[in-house]
């Protein structure tokens, strides 16, 4: 999608992540009504659309959230699904409106609750109409054989993998949205009880709930409301996975690298460029790949990239700043969201205690969706923001 | 009275995944998996898409696919689907056809290695909702 006109972002919320007693909606109310006052409305009915993500929690998922903020009636809400894509894409269709003419204010939501809902002790599931469902598929094991097959080629250990963890929850050290927070070993992390092997429970993203929201507006809109720090939408590319039967090389990831190369274009922006970067670090082995499929790094050095120390403090491009999935868990509807919110509170130098110096001008965001057998993923949606004052 | 009304009789639950995919002979000789080449652009695929995603073709040919294959990458699951036994092993298998399939492995956990030889089995994969096990192809170290 060729943005046809500039789209800013205004006003972002996110939650506290974790195992919370408030179902999805009171969440998602908190972080739209956040989302709401730091871009200064006033009123229910200058948003023009609503899109809201959510994967597992039900029907009619928006207009449960917004019927409270007085947006039912005045308001046009739209429900998006595409398992961990759903956040991100709620706020790509606010954009896309915004972009296209249509509207002048929308809003995209991600929100989702888990633990009030899931059988404990279980892994996620494609849906049992998939044939690798049927046959014992689950995402964890989708991840294992990739980091086992990364291990045999490319002498990779658990605990290179463990640094990845390590790392996250360290940038998330003083994030008082995060689950997990602060020093962990990579010992504890290799230690820890084995999920599928090679990945341990701490190199899986927790279950967990929360909520992200994200206004946008347009360039004439940004001054009305009196926006002093708009972060410009460069990008914003939603794609969904190419279909093979045959053999392919799962130490890549075809979708994140068609839909980088998208982003990169659509955005003018190159990877060198990138300072800062939420990814879909669902599971520690999937961070390690993204580098390379991301082109921070050549292919083959994506492992160098890491042990090299350049996707933390001081190196080439901060990676999971806010401390990824592995810090937050992972409410699959609301990830996407709350990463956009994260990315630009770090672009405004609002991340006391957290905030990457000197302050990013430069955010990119990917999050991948659902398993889908013969793709490696059904979705990938992904956002390029810049510093827009 | 309410005590009387028959249940509604319901559908066995499936026990054999699936025939349109593999083909296990009642005389013992070796199972099978059934691919599909489409009459139109000549792609072979497993499962059948129908129609063909390359061309929509919706005429298909079955071609029994290669027994032996070489085990791309496997995971050792000890937290895995509901209902499902733990540990359990999957893995994606690599045919001389071209083919990619994912399946589980019958054998051992930390025993298996990529690019090994592995060879087609049947088995049970999982219980069906009448507590019956599904049987289906599966994989194991070839002799």
């Amino acid at each position: 999608m060729k943005l046809q006109r500039e789209v800013f972002i205004v006003g972002v919320g996110e939650t506290v992540f974790g195992r919370r007693k408030e179902d999805y909606d009171a969440l998602g109310r908190e972080a739209a009504f956040k989302a709401i006052k730091d871009a200064k409305i006033s009123r229910p009915d200058m948003i023009q659309s609503a899109y809201v993500g959510n994967a597992h929690n039900g029907i009619v998922t928006g207009q449960t959230i917004f019927k409270d903020l007085g947006m039912c009636g005045k308001t046009p809400i739209i429900n998006v699904e595409s398992a961990c894509s759903a956040g991100a894409m709620a706020v790509h269709l606010a954009i896309k409106d915004v972009a296209t003419g249509l509207t002048e204010i929308s809003m995209g939501v991600g929100a989702e609750n888990h633990t009030l809902r899931r059988q404990k002790g279980t892994a996620f599931t494609p849906a049992m109409n998939d044939i690798e469902a049927v046959h014992g598929g689950v995402m964890t094991g989708k991840y294992s054989m990739r980091a086992t097959r990364y291990m045999y080629e490319r002498g990779a250990t658990i605990e290179d993998f463990a640094m990845i963890t390590v790392k996250n929850r360290k940038h998330a050290t003083h994030n008082p949205h995060a689950l997990y927070r602060g020093e962990v070993s990579i010992e504890e992390v290799v230690n820890s009880r084995m999920i599928a092997y090679p990945m341990t429970l701490h190199q899986c993203c927790a279950i967990s709930d929360g909520a992200g929201a994200v206004v946008v507006c347009s360039k004439e809109m940004v001054k009305k409301l009196g926006i002093e720090k708009p972060v410009k939408v460069a990008g914003s590319v939603v794609t969904s996975g190419p279909y093979h039967n045959g053999p392919r090389d799962i130490t890549g990831d075809d979708i994140t690298e068609m839909t980088t190369e998208m982003l990169y274009k659509e955005s003018g922006v190159g990877p060198k460029e990138v300072n800062i970067l939420e990814l879909h670090d669902a599971f520690t082995i999937a961070e390690l790949l993204y580098y390379e499929c991301m082109q921070l790094c050549g292919k083959g050095e994506g492992l160098k990239f890491l042990r090299d120390g350049q996707s933390t403090y001081g190196g080439q491009c901060v990676v999971s700043p806010r401390g990824g999935m592995l810090a937050y868990g992972h409410p699959i509807g609301a990830s996407g969201a709350a990463q956009i919110a994260a990315n630009v509170k770090q672009l405004r130098g609002q991340c006391g205690g957290y905030q990457v110096e000197p302050i990013p001008k430069v955010a990119m965001s990917h999050v991948t969706g659902g398993g889908l057998s013969g793709t490696e993923h059904a979705a990938c949606t992904m956002h390029m923001l810049v510093k827009g004052w | 009275m309410a005590d009387d009304k028959k249940k509604k009789d319901k559908e066995p639950d499936m026990t054999f995944f699936h025939p349109d995919l593999l083909e296990a002979p009642k005389d013992g000789s070796a199972p099978y998996l059934k691919g599909y080449r489409c009459k139109k652009c000549g792609k072979l695929d497993f499962p059948k898409l129908s129609p063909c995603p390359l061309c929509w073709g919706e005429d298909f040919e079955m071609v029994p696919l290669s027994r032996k294959g070489k085990l791309y990458s496997f995971a050792d699951i000890y937290i895995g689907q509901p209902g499902m036994n733990t540990p359990y092993i999957v893995g994606y298998i690599d045919l001389p056809e071209d083919i990619r399939i994912f399946a589980q492995l019958d054998g051992e956990v930390q025993t298996f290695k990529c690019d090994e030889d592995v060879e087609l089995t049947t088995g049970p994969i999982r219980m069906n909702q009448d507590g019956l096990p599904i049987i289906s192809y599966k994989f194991k170290k070839a002799n």
